[in-house]
């Protein structure tokens, strides 16, 4: 007995808990995914649609990045608001078509579309480095994070985490994001897009123009998810095809249904308990490699999924009644 | 502004016509819609007078909602033209269609559910700038007073059809009748000149049908509105309706005004029987 008491599994390394690099680690994937799943919300919560290929626009604008500057030799600040525009001609390229589907057809048109561009990605190594991605394109990055860093000594701080800049950017760009689309939430425009989500005929029968306000929806999920691309190449500070597989899609969707549908707060929220949950496994005293601790992350965020569903399906932000009136 | 009209007026037609002698609001001729091999729509021709109410009817399977859904641009036409207001529509968008004042309601009710009463009524309001993205970003201004006006408007209407307690409410929680009601009044805010309902009576109990046809009286009278309702109950039909067409096997078999439509032998044969 007293043998195995030391190993038992329940004990929480406090240390590695409390260490700030951590929690800025976690953050940066929190807020990525926070900007990541605000295009999905806008998609699946306000118009209807459902876009499964989230992760393609990601991938899109971290390359069209990527490329702009190791290639092109633009300026990073430069490439991004093209990568972005890059990324939003492609989410029309794919909505023109797709979007005339039906809601199960676009799901799959959109991660087939998805998929066909990771692979192009692995293969067209010429462009995309292949397997061995790009990297070098954050040089502009390291100069902004630096100054934040010396400001954050200059304050106080000796010492600061050396990604903390990120952290910090990336949330304060995940908040403006979200007060801008909960404003536009309220606008006419918005509560288009809601009537095309209850019914498209109906809204097409009161004079809404149902497709233009779908291929917006999207072309703005697309410049989310390049945004959210961005980020992650900064915090990855490489690209390769492996960061944008169609499971990050899905993992939006965990996120997506933790913080309940409708509601752009619900996203950050949504996307901070999912990471914390998820990466916070790994600072349990548990007797198994790191490979079973990857397979236990699954199994626990399907307890908590399944756990959502049966006591609080509307997620944590969502409106009980909302659902109960959705078809 | 027609308040002050002494009589029903058309506002789109220079002098004002007696109740069934209007010019044609719309006109359809020869309109074709097929399913695989079955043509619904087999070269329906008719025409609705402006300022009429009149009445579609027809055994099931006539053809009456296919053709609704063809001349509303919900379903590609397979030949025919139609216009309203001399514009062909046929073929146009659904949307399009709305726009040009010409608003349809459905046969079991699209009540935007999780959207409140009063979002429902102030979506279907024209005009609004604030509809755009570019607007919204660069005029909200004038997206803010069109929406103070819109709102007004809607306010209004609500107090019309007795739905205004009700505007906070979540339209997903109306009963059949009041979305029925809500469906109209909704389309009302689009501004239509006219207006086709799809069995507009089906399923609400007798009080507020009759209600309702008192509010088509009304809005022909006030505003000029033209109508076209698909219709079962003869008794309605007939009391209510200026004008009749008569559909069967995707044609039109007869129009005229009921007293006539009501004799005539085709229309007998194929849909009113002996009982009529």
């Amino acid at each position: 007995m007293t043998e195995l008491l030391p190993t038992l599994p329940l004990a929480i390394d406090l240390e590695a808990f409390a260490s700030l690099g951590f929690w800025t680690g976690v953050g940066i994937l929190a807020g990525t995914y926070t900007i990541f799943a605000l295009g999905l919300q806008i998609n699946v919560g306000f118009t209807g649609i459902f876009n499964f290929g989230q992760a393609g626009f990601m991938a899109i604008g971290a390359y069209s990045m990527a490329i702009l500057v190791t290639d092109a030799e633009l300026s990073f600040w430069l490439a991004l608001p093209i990568a972005i525009l890059i990324t939003i001609a492609f989410g029309l390229l794919i909505g023109l078509p797709a979007l005339r589907l039906r809601t199960d057809y676009l799901a799959i048109a959109t991660i087939a579309a998805a998929e066909a561009l990771r692979l192009f990605a692995l293969n067209a190594r010429d462009l995309t480095g292949g397997a061995q991605g790009i990297f070098g394109f954050d040089n502009d990055w390291d100069d902004v994070s630096d100054s934040i860093l010396s400001g954050l000594e200059s304050l106080g701080w000796t010492n600061p985490e050396t990604l903390f800049p990120l952290f910090l950017v990336v949330w304060g760009v995940a908040i403006v994001l979200i007060i801008a689309l909960t404003a536009l939430q309220k606008t006419p425009w918005g509560r288009v897009l809601r009537a095309v989500r209850e019914d498209e005929d109906a809204a097409r029968a009161l004079g809404k123009n149902a497709f233009a306000y779908k291929l917006q929806s999207l072309a703005i999920a697309a410049a989310l998810g390049a945004i959210a691309g961005f980020f992650l190449a900064l915090n990855l500070r490489f690209i390769i095809p492996d960061e944008f597989l169609p499971i990050f899609t899905f993992l939006g969707y965990a996120v997506l249904v933790l913080g309940g549908l409708a509601s752009y707060w619900g996203v950050a929220v949504g996307s901070i308990v999912f990471w914390t949950l998820f990466e916070g496994l790994r600072f349990l005293e548990l007797p198994f490699d790191e490979v079973q601790i990857r397979a236990l992350q699954f199994i626990v965020l399907g307890l908590v999924l399944i756990l959502l569903m049966a006591f609080r399906p509307q997620g944590m932000f969502g409106k009980r009644q909302e659902m109960v009136l959705g078809d | 502004m027609t308040e002050a009209a002494p009589q029903p007026v058309a506002t789109a037609s220079p002098e004002p016509p007696s109740e069934t002698n209007g010019r044609p609001i719309f006109a359809a001729e020869d309109v074709v819609k097929r399913f695989g091999g079955i043509r619904a729509v087999n070269g329906a021709t008719m025409s609705v007078r402006e300022g009429s109410i009149t009445a579609l009817i027809g055994p099931n399977g006539a053809g009456k909602t296919t053709f609704f859904n063809v001349i509303t641009g919900f379903y590609r036409p397979d030949g025919g033209r139609a216009t309203f207001q001399d514009k062909p529509v046929l073929g146009r968008p659904p949307y399009a269609i709305a726009r040009l004042g010409m608003v349809r309601t459905f046969q079991i009710t699209k009540a935007l559910r999780r959207m409140s009463v009063i979002d429902n009524m102030m979506l279907a309001a024209p005009d609004q700038p604030g509809e755009r993205l570019g607007n919204v970003v660069f005029r909200p201004r004038a997206s803010r007073r069109r929406e103070r006006a819109v709102r007004e408007r809607a306010i209004e209407l609500l107090e019309v059809f007795n739905l205004t307690k009700l505007a906070e409410d979540y339209a997903g929680t109306l009963s059949g009748g009041q979305r029925k009601l809500l469906e109209l009044s909704r389309a009302l805010m689009a501004r239509p000149r006219f207006l086709l309902l799809d069995e507009p009576m089906a399923g609400i109990n007798p009080t507020l049908g009759r209600r309702l046809l008192d509010h088509m009286q009304r809005l022909r009278a006030e505003e000029g509105v033209t109508f076209l309702f698909v219709e079962h109950d003869m008794e309605v039909v007939m009391n209510h309706s200026d004008r009749v067409v008569v559909m069967a096997e995707g044609r039109v078999i007869a129009q005229g005004e009921p007293h006539e439509v009501r004799r005539d032998q085709a229309v007998i044969d194929a849909y009113l029987g002996a009982t009529a």
